[in-house]
């Protein structure tokens, strides 16, 4: 690995269209998940009258502020499908969508520093298997060879007793991966709105008939809600309610290094994850701030206790300096999984709940979402991902895959 | 609860005392050693008798347990000192008694035992905690810079009076910190956390072993 | 960080507290009698408010009490504190309510039916509330 430099971006990316009076479908959100949906809608089903509508600007919201991990080694059936099917589509979609987002496969490792990590994590490399998920059991020798920099010794107060590593696994660069899905929907004639908030919904009944917008109301068959952060407040809105708590969700880089660590490391226990992006520069995060908030900015003591695990496991860190820090709104679930698929109002539809970790899944969560928007029935992948699940009790437990923000 | 070694002699009681190693005694060499006389001594206080007290405030429980004591702070911060015996507030309906090592009923005292006659069987607790936290001893002009690298509360004098005690995070864990003179504390960690508190501190006091860089 | 005032120790750094999540939610009182879909409201909804939000904290290592409190999610500000067990204040009707100390009341799980809260601490009103001597920062 060497750094990189940045791929030439084409001319031209998209029209910023004004909304027009009416579409056959409004997607809320324009972040990558609002795109990815906007764009399989188009591709898929020929659904090319529709908008996607953004309050700020395009992808500004957690897309512009996640940390790119891209994995699918998930515990739960229903998961590592979705999951799976995603990676399976980041494989091909810098070709179908002819744009070079720097997907690199390089791996990543979640360790163990507990006997009782090392048990979970050997259970999940065993279901991984058994879901055709790529997955291995590393011990720390090889957790070593993979990562040289990271600090193996057994005399530290978690010491690394192991790994899990999905060599297909990897990150990609976030704001590319946005537009180029924003490119192609827009060559296909999807009007992306900027600058457009939606405040309102108008109802006939129980069934969705347009939404009202800082800019004009707009009449649509449907309506797709990909708000993350926000799929509370809209909710509340359109009159019912989601099993979602926001939470800010920090995250940080360093200045510019050599190359010095070759894959992704991430360590539930300890509460730290860490890449090296393209550039150079160390890509840090944590898990959630404890309480609710909505302003996209978290406590310092996050990022402090964040840093003090990061340079255990990696001495070397210690040099590096803090260059920016940032916070996102990220939209969690009691069972650490998503919610995809309809809602008590008619003709509108809800994927949220990704929580602190849904930049992986924004492929085949907009494939499936389309899916259940066009044909207003779920989709095979994300059937199991339904409101309902909640009052069946079907929860798909996923806090040891995804105890860590990721 | 009330299971008590009927008045043990004398020999026996220093017998149990001699056999007992404290939280932090493996570091007593090192306090020693990284103490800097005049300006930040560390040293152990092992085997305080500590005792905690639960009782609503103002209720006859907690009158009788005052009246044992010789009083019950009123509110945070706030230490009642008879003799030899402070009670610590800890909360609305929570203290912590602390007094000698002798006053402890193993050793012959009658302290602990009188507090469980006060209580009675109302509502409350008296339970015997002086093997929970051991006590650090932080003296010196030194003290309050030394702390301030881990401790959010404000130790100006202007705000920090001496004889207040409050429970806090000390290194990032759970302390009560009592200051007991103008440039000297106490420290109370949990047992489980001495070995790790007495290590920070010796390293927090480590630079003012050097001339001061002007 | 949040400097979050404890209504019995004063003003105090957030690492020294717990979160609790929403306030005033009621264990409903036949639980058996509840339908799946009123269960499950009961289990898994809780509010998530863009602005004002009445949430629990507990002061895990100072006084190990809970108490409630107003604050805003978006610029989290905090507006009130009150004690367990009483009704949420009204910040636009209460007049300036004088600070206090709210840790003998009710403690309550349950619903909040005791007497609208004259000790909560209206922060907005008094914002230089006095914290117990030496406490504050
Ligand atoms: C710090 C951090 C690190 C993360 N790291 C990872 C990671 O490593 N791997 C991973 O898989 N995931 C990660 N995530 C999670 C991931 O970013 C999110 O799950 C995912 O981005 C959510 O989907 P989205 O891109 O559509 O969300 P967003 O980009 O937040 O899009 C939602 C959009 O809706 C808009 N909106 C809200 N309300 C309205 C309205 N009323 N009208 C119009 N528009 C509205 C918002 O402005 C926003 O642009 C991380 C998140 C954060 C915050
Ligand atoms: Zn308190």
């Amino acid at each position: 690995m060497s750094t990189q430099h940045l791929p030439e971006h084409p001319d031209f990316l998209w029209r910023n269209p004004e909304p027009k009076s009416s579409y056959d479908a409004v997607i809320v959100g324009g972040g990558g998940h609002g795109l990815a949906t906007a764009y399989f809608l188009a591709k898929n089903h020929g659904m090319t009258n529709i908008a996607v509508l953004e309050k700020g600007w395009l992808a500004g919201g957690n897309m512009a502020r996640n940390t790119t991990i891209i994995r699918s080694n998930y515990l739960w059936d229903e998961s590592a499908a979705i999951y799976e099917h995603a990676l399976k589509l980041w494989e091909i979609l810098p070709e179908e969508l002819e744009y070079d987002f720097l997907f690199s496969q390089r791996g990543v490792m979640n360790l163990a520093h507990t006997l009782g990590d090392v048990r979970e994590s050997i259970r999940r490399v065993g279901a991984n298997k058994l879901n055709g998920v790529d997955a291995e059991w590393l011990d720390p020798q090889q957790v070593k060879e993979l990562c040289p920099i990271l600090n193996i010794r057994d005399n530290i107060r978690y010491p690394v007793m192991g790994a899990t590593y999905q060599p297909r696994a990897g990150i990609a660069k976030h704001d590319h991966v946005a537009w180029a899905f924003a490119r192609k929907c827009d060559e296909m004639g999807v009007d992306i709105i900027q600058n457009c908030e939606v405040t309102g919904f108008l109802k006939d009944g129980d069934r969705v008939v347009g939404v009202k917008t800082n800019r004009g109301t707009i009449n649509t068959e449907k309506v797709g809600l990909c708000a993350a952060g926000h799929s509370s407040v809209l909710a509340e809105m359109a009159g019912f309610q989601l099993p979602i708590q926001s939470h800010p969700l920090q995250a940080l880089v360093s200045e510019l290094h050599e190359p010095v660590h070759p894959t992704v490391v991430m360590s539930n226990h300890v509460h730290v994850y860490v890449s090296q992006a393209h550039k150079g520069e160390l890509v840090m995060g944590a898990g959630v701030d404890s309480y609710n908030g909505y302003g996209q900015r978290g406590s310092f003591h996050v990022i402090e206790q964040q840093m003090a695990a990061a340079v255990e496991l990696f001495p070397i860190f210690a040099r590096a300096h803090v260059l920016r820090t940032w916070g996102g709104i990220v939209d969690t679930t009691l069972d650490a999984s998503p919610i995809v698929g309809l809602t008590p109002v008619e003709n509108m539809f809800v994927n949220c709940g990704w929580g602190t970790g849904g930049f992986k899944g924004t492929p085949a969560a907009g494939m499936t979402f389309a899916h259940t928007i066009a044909t207003g029935t779920p989709h095979r992948l994300n059937k199991p991902f339904s409101l309902e699940r909640f009052e069946t009790g079907a929860l798909i437990d996923e806090h040891g895959a995804a105890a860590v923000a990721h | 609860m009330a299971e008590t070694a009927a008045s043990p002699t004398q020999s026996s009681a220093e017998q149990n005392l001699s056999a007992r190693v404290s939280p932090a005694r493996q570091l007593a060499e090192a306090f020693t050693a990284g103490s800097l006389a005049g300006t930040v001594e560390l040293s152990e206080l092992p085997f305080l008798t500590m005792v905690g007290l639960r009782a609503d405030a103002g209720s006859e429980t907690a009158q009788r347990l005052a009246a044992a004591t010789g009083g019950l702070p009123a509110a945070s911060g706030a230490v009642a000192t008879t003799g030899d015996t402070s009670v610590l507030w800890l909360g609305p309906s929570e203290f912590l008694v602390v007094a000698p090592t002798e006053a402890h009923e193993s050793l012959g005292g009658d302290l602990i035992p009188a507090l469980r006659e006060a209580l009675g069987n109302d509502a409350g607790q008296v339970v015997d905690l002086s093997a929970n936290r051991t006590t650090f001893e932080l003296v010196g002009p030194r003290v309050r810079a030394v702390l301030e690298k881990g401790c959010s509360l404000d130790l100006h004098p202007r705000v920090f009076k001496t004889g207040t005690a409050f429970s806090t995070e000390i290194a990032n864990i759970p302390a009560i910190l009592w200051k007991t003179g103008e440039d000297s504390f106490r420290i109370f960690p949990r047992a489980s956390f001495a070995e790790f508190l007495g290590r920070w501190l010796l390293d927090a006091m480590r630079e003012y072993a050097s001339p001061e860089v002007p | 960080m949040l400097l979050i005032p404890c209504p019995n120790c004063g003003p105090r750094d957030e690492t020294e507290f717990h979160y609790g999540g929403q306030a005033h939610v009621p264990y409903p009182e036949n639980p058996n009698e509840l339908t799946d879909t009123e269960w499950s409201r009961y289990l898994f909804y809780r509010e998530n408010p863009k602005g004002i939000f009445a949430e629990r904290w507990v002061h895990s290592t100072g006084c190990r009490q809970w108490f409630n409190m107003l604050r805003d999610t978006v610029s989290y500000d905090i507006q009130a504190v009150y004690p367990m067990g009483t009704r949420r204040p009204d910040l636009a009707a209460d007049p300036a309510v004088e600070a206090g100390t709210a840790s003998t009341a009710a403690d309550s799980t349950t619903t909040g039916t005791a007497a609208p809260s004259l000790s909560a601490t209206s922060l907005a009103a008094s914002p230089t509330r006095t914290a117990p001597e030496g406490a504050t920062k």
